[in-house]
C-alpha cells in the first residue's frame, strides 16, 4: 500500500530548478533510499514529501490526503504527530539535556513532564545512549548527539521517518551502528523510512533505491534497474 | 578467463598477428599486467581449437614468418555473450569489470558500455544490500560481519569507479574512435 | 603587522560585520554627542556661586547650582549608550570568530588575531567620533537662535576648550578598543575555532543583595552625616557628600543589575520545575544556562528604571513642597504666587533623558534578541521542520525575556524608591506647614510599564528574524 506519493512535483529556488518533474510512490513499511550526486534535488524532494516545503507544482499525497495544499499550521501538526525528521547535524537545542530534547515532541503533544521523561529515557536506552540522558549536547560526541536526534525523531512513534544524510557527519563505524539501530527499530515499529544519501554503503541499508539526477528520477538509476539486475543473474 | 575475450575483442578491429595483438592489448589496458608473448600464442591456440578464431594468412617481410588471425562468427557470438553477462559481484571482479568496459567501448560504442555499467551497478547494489543485511542481522557471527565488511568496502570502491566511469564513457569512446 | 594590514583585515568581513561596524559607530556618535554636550554645559562661564548668567531660557543651564546636575544627567545618558555599544559588539560574533580563526590558521599569533578584532572596534569608533564632531558643529549654528528676549534655548554661544574636544576625540576610540580587548579576554582564538574559557558554571549567589543594602545605607547616611557636622557647627566637606551620594547610588544600581543574574537563575529554576509548556522549558533552560545574559542585556534598561523611580519620588516630594508653599502664601494673603515650579521642570528634563535612554536601551535589546535567534537558527530550523510551531519558539523567546525582567524591574523600582526615602521622609514640611509624603505610585507604575513594554516591543521586533532563521536552508549550512 502506498503511504506517500509525489505526482509531477516541480520545485525551484529562484531561477534554479531543484526538482523538474518527479513522480515517486513510497510503500508503507519500506525503507527507501533516495540517492544521487550533490545538488540533484534529493533533499528538496525529502522536504517536499515531509511537508516542510511546498512544491511549485504537482501534488504530494499522504495516505488519502493531499498535503501540499494544507496550511503551514496543519502541515506542522502532521509533522509533529505522524512524521519524524532526522538531519545531518545541529538539531538539538544546546541548552536542553538529552532527555529534555527527546521529550520535547511529547511535551508539545501535551504529555505530562514525568511521563514524557520516562518515554524519552526509554528511547535513549533503545538507541544505546541512556547514560547521557542528563548531559547537554555540547558535552556529547557526534555519534551520541545523532543518536539523541534519532531518539527525538522516533519518540512520537511516527509512521514515516525522514532522514537526510543522517550519518553524514559521522565516521563509518559510528555510522553503521546508528543505521543498524534505525533499520532494526523501523522494522520493529513498521515505520516507513525515507533515507536521503549520496553514499552507496548507506543506501544499502534500504530495501529499495531511487536515484535522482538534475531534478529528475534517473531512468537508468537503480530504482528501475535493480529488478533487471536481479533477473539477469 | 578474460584475456581470451580481450583478444577476441581486439580482433574485431581486423586481422592481427601475435605481436600486434600483444602490443594492442598492452596499449588498451595500460594498467593491467602486460600479457606475455607466450600467453598470447597459447590463448590464440585455444581459441583456434574452439573455432572462435581462424588464421587469416601468412606474411614474411624480411623476417620470420608471421601468421595473422581473425575472429570467426562463433567468436563474435561468444564475445557478445560475454559482454552481456553480468559478473557475479565479488571483490575480485574489478579487473574484469575494467577489461569489459574497455572492450565494450572498443567493440560496440558508448551506449553498450553504459548499459552494461548500469546493469552491473544494479547487481553490485543488490549484493551490497544483502551483505549489509548480514551485518545488521543480530544472528551473524563476528566472522560473518568482518567478511561482509571486507566485501562491502571493495564493492563500494567498484561502485564509485562505475559511477565515475559512467560519466566518462562518452569521452572514452571518442578517444578510442577519434 | 603593518597598520595598513591590520586595518584591511579588520574591515574584511561579511554584511553582518558591516552592520556591527555601523552600529558601533552609531553608538559612538551618540556617546560623543552626550559628552560634547556635557562639556559645553561645563564651559558656560561661572559668574559667581549664586549669580545667574541671564543668557538661557532654562534654569538648568542658567543657574550655577543646577548645571552640575545637568552635566550629571548628560553623562548618565552615556551608560545606556555604552551598553548599546556592548550589545553591538556581540552581533555576528560567531562569524567574526570564524574569520579570526582563519587568520590564526594562516599563521597569525593570538595577539595579532585579538589586535585585528580590537582594530575593528577602534576604526568604527574613529568613524563614529568623526561623525559625532560633524553633527555637533553642524547643529550648533542651526540651533543658535536667541529669542526676542535675547535668551537662548541651548548654550550654543559657548564652546568647550579645544583641548577637551581633542581629548574626547582621542579617548573615545581608545576606550572602545580597550573595552573590545576586555570582552575578548575570555575568548581564545585558536586555529581551529574559538574556545571560550570556561565561565564560572556555579549558580549565581544572592550577593548583589549585599551591594544593594550597602548602597542604600551609604546614601541614607548622608542626612545623619550632615546633622553630625551641623551639630558641631561645621559644614560637611563636599567631597564626602558627593562620594557618598554617587557611590551609594552606583552601588545600588550595580546591585540591581547584578541581581538580575540571580533573579534569572532562580526564575529559570522555578519555571523549569513548575511549568508544563515546552516553550517555558526552553526558556527556563536558557535562563539557568546563562543567567548573566539578562544582567548584560537589561543593564541599561534597569539603570533607567532605577533613576526613573528616584525621579518619580522626588517629583512627588517637590509637588507637595510647592502645594505647601502655595497654601502658606494663600494663608498669608500674599497674592497668588504660582509656586516655584522650577524643581519640577528639572524633573521633567530627567524624565526626558530617561525616555531617550530607554529608547537607546531598547535598540540594544533588539540587537540582543535578534542575535539570540540567529545564533540558534540551526536548532530552531530543525525544530520547525519536525513540526514545532514557530509560535512555541516565539513564546519561549518572550518567556526568556519577560521572566527575569518583571521581577528585576520591580526590584529596580523598590531600590530606587528606597534610596530616596531618607530624603523625602514620611512627612514633608515647608513654610511651617506639613503634609504626609505620598508615594508617586502612578509614575512608578508608568516607569515599570514603560520598561516591560519596551521589552515586549523589542522581543516583537526581534522575532522578525525568526521566520528567516528557521527556513529549511538553515539545515544545510554547517
Amino acid at each position: 500500500m502506498t503511504i506517500l506519493r509525489a505526482r509531477s512535483v516541480v520545485k525551484s529556488y529562484g531561477p534554479t530548478p531543484a526538482l523538474r518533474l518527479v513522480d515517486l510512490a513510497v510503500a508503507e513499511g519500506e525503507i527507501l533510499a533516495i540517492t544521487g550526486p550533490s545538488g540533484c534535488g534529493k533533499s528538496t524532494l525529502l522536504h517536499c514529501l515531509a511537508g516542510i516545503l511546498r512544491p511549485d507544482a504537482g501534488e504530494i499525497t499522504y495516505g488519502e490526503h493531499q498535503i501540499d495544499t494544507w496550511s503551514e499550521k496543519m502541515r506542522s501538526r502532521l509533522r509533529r504527530t505522524e512524521f519524524g525528521v532526522l538531519f545531518q547535524f545541529g538539531q538539538l537545542v544546546a541548552e536542553l539535556t538529552a532527555a529534555e530534547n527527546v521529550a520535547l515532541p511529547l511535551l508539545l503533544a501535551g504529555t505530562g513532564r514525568r511521563e514524557a521523561r520516562t518515554a524519552a529515557v526509554g528511547w535513549l536506552d533503545r538507541l544505546g545512549v541512556a547514560d547521557v540522558a542528563d548531559v547537554r549536547p555540547g558535552e556529547m560526541s557526534g555519534g551520541q548527539q545523532q543518536r539523541c536526534a534519532a531518539a527525538r525523531a522516533l519518540v512520537t512513534e511516527p509512521r514515516v521517518l525522514f532522514a537526510d544524510e543522517p550519518t553524514g557527519a559521522l565516521d563509518s563505524r559510528t555510522s553503521e551502528a546508528l543505521l543498524g539501530e534505525l533499520v532494526r527499530l523501523a522494522h520493529e515499529q513498521r515505520t516507513t523510512v525515507l533515507l536521503v544519501t549520496h553514499d552507496a554503503q548507506v543506501a544499502a541499508y534500504a530495501d529499495r533505491e531511487v536515484a535522482l539526477r538534475d531534478g529528475l528520477v534517473d531512468p537508468t538509476g537503480l530504482g528501475l534497474t535493480a529488478a533487471q539486475g536481479r533477473h539477469g543473474r | 578467463m578474460s584475456t581470451a575475450h580481450v583478444l577476441l575483442g581486439l580482433l574485431t578491429g581486423g586481422p592481427m598477428h601475435g605481436y600486434e595483438l600483444k602490443r594492442s592489448h598492452d596499449q588498451r589496458l595500460p594498467q593491467a599486467k602486460p600479457v606475455a608473448f607466450g600467453q598470447v600464442y597459447a590463448t590464440i591456440g585455444r581459441l583456434q581449437r574452439d573455432g572462435l578464431v581462424t588464421t587469416a594468412g601468412h606474411d614474411q617481410e624480411g623476417g620470420p614468418e608471421r601468421t595473422s588471425f581473425e575472429i570467426t562468427e562463433a567468436g563474435r557470438k561468444r564475445l557478445d555473450d560475454w559482454l552481456g553477462e553480468i559478473e557475479p559481484p565479488a571483490p575480485y571482479v574489478t579487473s574484469v569489470l575494467f577489461a569489459k568496459v574497455a572492450v565494450a567501448v572498443l567493440v560496440s560504442g558508448a551506449d553498450r558500455a553504459r548499459d552494461y555499467l548500469v546493469a552491473q551497478r544494479a547487481a553490485h547494489m543488490e549484493r551490497l544490500r544483502s551483505l549489509t543485511a548480514v551485518k545488521t542481522d543480530p544472528d551473524s557471527s563476528l566472522g560473518d560481519v568482518v567478511a561482509a565488511d571486507f566485501a562491502i568496502l571493495h564493492l563500494d570502491a567498484d561502485l564509485r569507479w562505475v559511477a565515475n566511469t559512467l560519466e566518462r564513457v562518452a569521452d572514452l569512446h571518442r578517444e578510442v574512435h577519434p | 603587522m603593518k597598520p595598513g594590514t591590520v586595518a584591511r583585515l579588520a574591515l574584511a568581513g561579511s554584511r553582518t560585520d558591516g552592520v556591527r561596524v555601523a552600529l558601533t559607530a552609531f553608538s559612538v556618535v551618540l556617546a560623543a554627542l552626550a559628552i560634547l554636550s556635557a562639556l559645553t554645559v561645563i564651559a558656560i562661564p561661572e559668574l559667581g556661586a549664586y549669580e545667574n548668567n541671564g543668557r538661557y531660557r532654562n534654569a538648568l543651564l542658567d543657574e550655577p547650582g543646577l548645571r552640575g546636575g545637568t552635566v550629571f544627567t548628560l553623562l548618565l545618558l552615556t551608560i545606556p549608550i555604552l551598553a548599546l555599544a556592548g550589545q553591538c559588539s556581540r552581533l555576528g560574533a560567531p562569524a567574526r570568530d570564524r574569520r579570526l580563526a582563519g587568520l590564526r590558521l594562516a599563521g597569525a599569533t593570538p595577539g595579532q588575531a585579538t589586535l585585528v578584532a580590537v582594530a575593528e572596534t577602534g576604526v568604527a569608533a574613529v568613524l563614529g567620533v568623526a561623525a559625532g564632531l560633524g553633527v555637533f558643529f553642524a547643529a550648533r549654528p542651526l540651533l543658535d537662535g536667541p529669542g526676542s528676549d535675547g535668551l537662548r534655548a541651548l548654550p550654543t554661544d559657548v564652546l568647550p576648550p579645544l583641548w577637551q574636544v581633542a581629548v574626547t576625540a582621542v579617548a573615545l576610540p581608545l576606550v572602545a578598543a580597550l573595552a573590545a580587548a576586555l570582552l575578548l579576554r575570555r575568548v581564545v582564538v585558536g586555529p581551529l575555532g574559538v574556545v571560550r574559557r570556561a565561565r564560572r558554571n556555579r549558580a549565581p549567589l544572592p550577593w548583589p543583595g549585599a551591594l544593594i543594602v550597602l548602597g542604600l545605607v551609604t546614601f541614607g547616611s548622608i542626612a545623619p552625616v550632615l546633622r553630625w557636622f551641623s551639630d558641631r557647627e561645621r559644614s560637611a566637606p563636599d567631597w564626602l557628600l558627593n562620594t557618598m551620594g554617587a557611590g551609594g547610588a552606583l552601588a545600588a544600581t550595580l546591585g540591581v543589575i547584578l541581581g538580575t543574574g540571580w533573579i534569572s537563575y532562580a526564575a529559570g529554576r522555578l519555571l523549569h520545575r513548575f511549568s508544563r509548556w515546552p516553550s517555558a522549558l526552553l526558556a527556563a533552560r536558557r535562563l539557568t544556562n546563562d543567567p548573566w545574559h539578562g544582567a548584560r542585556t537589561f543593564a541599561a534598561l534597569l539603570a533607567c528604571v532605577f533613576v526613573g523611580a528616584g525621579a518619580a519620588e522626588m517629583r512627588s516630594f517637590f509637588r507637595i513642597m510647592r502645594d505647601l508653599e502655595t497654601a502658606s502664601a494663600e494663608g498669608a494673603n500674599y497674592g497668588l504666587d504660582s509656586g516655584d515650579g522650577f524643581y519640577l521642570n528639572t524633573i521633567d528634563l530627567v524624565d526626558l533623558a530617561i525616555v531617550v535612554a530607554v529608547v537607546i536601551a531598547a535598540t540594544g535589546l533588539v540587537v540582543s534578541v535578534g542575535e539570540g535567534i540567529v545564533s540558534r537558527r540551526q536548532a530552531y530550523a530543525a525544530l520547525v521542520a519536525s513540526g514545532v510551531p514557530r509560535a512555541v519558539l516565539a513564546r519561549s523567546i518572550l518567556w526568556h525575556s519577560l521572566v527575569p525582567i518583571v521581577p528585576s524591574v520591580v526590584l529596580a523600582l523598590v531600590v530606587g524608591t528606597s534610596l530616596i526615602a531618607p530624603v523625602t521622609g514620611d512627612e514633608v514640611s515647608n513654610y511651617g506647614l506639613s503634609a504626609p509624603f505620598v508615594h508617586a505610585y502612578d509614575s512608578l507604575a508608568a516607569y515599570g510599564a514603560l520598561a516591560v513594554g519596551a521589552v515586549i516591543v523589542t522581543v516583537g521586533v526581534g522575532l522578525l528574524f525568526l521566520r528567516s532563521s528557521t527556513a529549511v536552508e538553515e539545515l544545510r549550512t554547517g
